[in-house]
């Protein structure tokens, strides 16, 4: 086989990089037009014929997004979701750490969704009362939950208004701390 | 990589892998038929962690690996470098199509203006438009690529080994390689 292939397609080399053909496009043109003789055929031309790939290999520019558009690629979300979401909400990352040597490990949060939706199964309750009897469930199986708590904002203390404000100033820290963590626990 | 991508789970892109089994097939089957007929195989990675295991997959199947760094007219200044009459690369299978600076392995590009076919694993951060075969995976973590590795191995050995088969049989001068490949599509 002569291989002087490489010096052949330098002389082509403006022509082939300018144009944005396939490789077996390309060759089979060359082919067709006489560059490349018979002999000198690719032992890959057949293959390719024989079994092309499922999309042509042409050059598609990454597109460089400008202007904030829609993520193509689907999110994947479960319906526990929602019951981890305010399982983490209220309850913070839990009392147990996930040791991940076990194969076959629960997490607490885990069995708290699956003694979620067993209970939903069996009764027709609403969602805040499902969430309380889940916990009650779970502490009768012996796993206590210790909820997260705001600080305490006191009822009585409202003649001076420093106490006012050092109370609201409290609570919101509160609140931006439990949106930060729950994002971070996520 | 979007239509490759199963979907995305607490920011991290999931890749459909029924696709990848397809993908998969393809590219080893077109390996399969080109160590067959005897073609030159290149495998390139440029990721540090797996050059040794890169090279003695090339080493264990008879074939070439470039793990280094790929200097400009590798392939398109070749009869210059190497020296003339130099045979090119039939297949280039890229084992990570990243360099180490996250951009795009020059010698894509440059297998695309040689007309050599490339197969190439790639992630979810690359660009699988310009190879022939891509073949969405994970090339990160040491099992997927030891996974590849044994899968491109044992592949090209059996190719051979069936080559050698072939040619020692005395009805195999009657065969056409053009007629197996109709064969083998039907």
């Amino acid at each position: 086989m002569d291989y002087s292939n490489a010096t052949m397609y330098q002389n082509l080399y403006t022509f082939i990089i300018n144009s944005p053909t396939l490789i077996s496009l390309r060759v089979r043109d060359l082919m067709r037009s006489g560059v490349i003789k018979p002999s000198q055929k690719p032992i890959w031309f057949d293959v390719y014929d024989a079994f092309p790939p499922k999309k042509e290999p042409l050059y598609v520019k990454p597109h460089t997004r400008t202007t904030k558009k829609q993520d193509p690629v689907p999110e994947i979300l479960y319906r526990e979701d929602e019951i981890r979401a305010k399982f983490f909400e209220q309850y913070g990352t839990g009392y147990r750490s996930f040791l991940l040597h076990k194969p076959d490990f629960v997490s607490t949060c885990q069995r708290f969704v699956d003694k979620y939706m067993e209970l939903k199964s069996r009764d027709e309750l609403s969602e805040a009362a499902l969430f309380e009897e889940t916990g009650k469930a779970l502490l009768a199986e012996g796993i206590t939950l210790k909820r997260r708590g705001a600080p305490p904002v006191s009822a009585e203390s409202r003649e001076s208004r420093l106490t006012d404000v050092s109370a609201e100033q409290q609570v919101v820290g509160a609140g931006s701390e439990e949106t930060t963590d729950a994002t971070h626990t996520q | 990589m979007e239509p490759y991508l199963y979907g995305c789970r607490l920011e991290q892109d999931i890749i459909d892998l029924d696709q990848t089994m397809e993908h998969l097939q393809l590219a080893l089957n077109f390996t399969a038929h080109l160590a067959y007929r005897g073609g030159i195989i290149l495998f390139v990675s440029r990721q540090r962690q797996f050059s040794q295991l890169v090279e003695s997959t090339a080493q264990g199947c008879g074939e070439y690996a470039h793990t280094r760094y790929w200097q400009g007219g590798l392939l398109t200044n070749a009869p210059i470098q190497y020296g003339p009459g130099v045979r090119l690369p039939d297949l280039i299978v890229f084992l990570s199509t990243l360099n180490n600076v996250f951009q795009q392995h020059v010698a894509i590009r440059d297998a695309a203006k040689m007309n050599i076919p490339t197969i190439g694993v790639v992630d979810s951060n690359c660009n699988p438009s310009l190879l022939t075969y891509p073949v969405p995976g994970n090339d990160d973590t040491p099992i997927a690529m030891e996974l590849y590795c044994h899968l491109f191995k044992m592949i090209i050995n059996r190719a051979k080994d069936k080559r050698k088969r072939m040619e020692l049989l005395p009805s195999a001068a009657s065969l056409n390689t053009s007629e197996l490949l109709k064969k083998k599509s039907e």
